[in-house]
């Protein structure tokens, strides 16, 4: 199977603080791959490195076979991106966003259709800012979605959203993967990566600590229960009584 | 090219929703415009001469838009986008950092042509001013005065730290050379020693050349105004797409 995302021995510090240590992973072509570990563990850090937004201090990455600081133009109209905090500008109405968006790529997606989808299409003449917290999470996840990409990130994906419109999303999410899309993911939601994922990489104070599928996890650390499994092999178990 | 269009349309509806600049790059020149023109009505520049107070001072009133928008919105909306992460956004996406300054730089070309035409129109209608020397002198000599000015402002805003930066360089541009280049303070009305201060201003360079070719006055040395106006837009474009920050 054809690689997407190939990163080799990537390093990262902030001052004496190693963020992201010596960190190889890839990514195959129409799977769902997912980011796991603590606040604080290096997940965005390495989001930021793989798509150029900041400078490994040393490593490698390869995404769809490019450069992601050099060849920038070209590999960000297959990609789609969904920030952590994504901003905008501040009196900008939903449609105004999308419109700005789809314009910047070669074939790019109905964004109304994709409003549709994720239950917005209702809210495409309000301002962004005046959305609830979970609709801003979807348009932000339309957004990414919009380039038409053979590859999307998302950055804790559901945040924010309510039972029903997580479930919705992932179905949306994996109608998309059958037809081909690879997702690069971070989510403190195990459910959620039980659902989707099929692999996950554990990150424990930037370094990785577990490759592998959920259910390799679970057999590694001995739980039967995914989130017990991912809380012992990131570090961050509960003391027991 | 259709992007571009859209980023345009899109930008320039976002910019006149948030009014600062509707009020000081169109309203407030034509304010200034109107209090002149009460004062000076049609009234010669000085005894024995052909042309009108209001005349002489076009040029400079032209430059209130072009300060307000080249020194304060064109900075401060660029190094806004940066730290409000919107730019950070669009790193992740084919655009690149030529086109997206463009965009800006256009909107506020925007605004000075909106203000020059208001300023024309009022003018001509109520204090008959017309124009002694040549129309395209002088709105090739406006334009290099816009452009150049602006450019400046996209420099500042293309490569500032944050928006406070932004702010402070753009406020020590502004002032001086609102008040002292001409553009409300007459030229005119100063002594002589302070007219050979602010002639370093490339905007009073500008308004000295406008003011020339609007009324037909001979030119001495119009080589020097046009190569510093040309040199500051060419270095000051260069290096804001160059040294273009996303973060």
């Amino acid at each position: 199977m054809q690689t997407v995302i190939n990163v080799e021995q990537l390093s990262k510090s902030y001052g004496n603080l190693l963020a992201v240590d010596k960190i190889s992973l890839s990514v195959k072509c129409g799977s769902v791959y997912g980011l796991l570990g603590a606040n604080g563990a290096g997940k965005s850090t390495m989001i930021e490195c793989i798509l150029g937004t900041k400078d490994p201090d040393s490593g490698t990455v390869s995404v769809l076979g490019y450069n992601s600081k050099k060849d920038r133009r070209r590999l960000f109209q297959n990609v789609g991106v969904q920030f952590q905090e994504g901003d905008y500008q501040p009196e900008i109405k939903v449609s105004e966003l999308c419109e700005e968006s789809a314009c910047l790529y070669e074939a790019p997606a109905d964004w109304k259709k994709l409003c549709e989808q994720f239950g917005i299409g209702n809210k495409i003449d309000h301002a962004v800012k005046s959305l609830s917290g979970g609709e801003r999470q979807r348009l932000f996840i339309v957004l990414a979605l919009i380039p038409n990409p053979e590859l999307v990130f998302l950055d804790e994906l559901t945040t924010g959203l309510d039972a029903k419109a997580r479930r919705d999303v992932w179905k949306i999410l994996s109608e998309l993967k059958s037809k081909g899309l690879t997702i690069f993911l971070t989510s403190h939601f195990m459910d959620e990566v039980e659902a989707l994922c099929d692999e996950i990489c554990i990150l424990r104070n930037g370094k990785a600590v577990f490759f592998g599928t959920v259910e390799q996890a679970k057999k590694a650390s001995g739980y039967e229960n995914f989130e017990d499994a991912y809380l012992m092999l990131s570090g961050e178990e509960v003391e027991k009584e | 090219m259709k992007s571009f269009g859209i980023l345009l349309k899109n930008e320039l509806k976002l910019n006149i929703r948030n009014m600062n600049m509707v009020i000081f790059a169109v309203i407030m020149p034509l304010l200034v415009l109107i209090v002149l023109g009460f004062i000076y009505g049609t009234k010669p520049a000085a005894d024995g001469v052909s042309y009108t107070f209001m005349e002489q001072s076009f040029g400079a009133l032209c430059c209130i838009s072009i300060c307000a928008g080249g020194l304060m919105g064109l900075p401060l909306v660029v190094s806004e986008y940066r730290e409000r992460k919107i730019l950070k956004r669009l790193k992740v996406t084919p655009v690149s950092p030529a086109k997206l300054l463009l965009v800006e730089f256009l909107i506020y070309v925007i605004y000075c042509v909106v203000s020059m035409f208001t300023l024309f129109t009022a003018a001509m209608l109520f204090w008959k001013i017309k124009i002694h020397g040549s129309f395209l002198l002088f709105l090739g000599s406006w334009l290099l005065t816009m452009v150049s000015t602006l450019s400046i402002g996209l420099l500042v805003g293309g490569i500032a730290k944050n928006m406070k930066s932004a702010s402070v360089i753009a406020c020590i541009l502004y002032f001086p050379m609102l008040i002292f280049s001409g553009a409300t303070l007459p030229y005119e009305v100063m002594p002589v020693a302070m007219q050979k201060i602010i002639s370093i201003f490339p905007l009073t360079q500008g308004i000295q050349l406008m003011k020339a070719v609007f009324l037909g006055l001979p030119i001495e040395n119009a080589l020097l105004p046009v190569t510093i106006m040309i040199a500051v837009t060419l270095i000051c474009f260069g290096i804001s797409v160059k040294c273009f920050k996303w973060e």
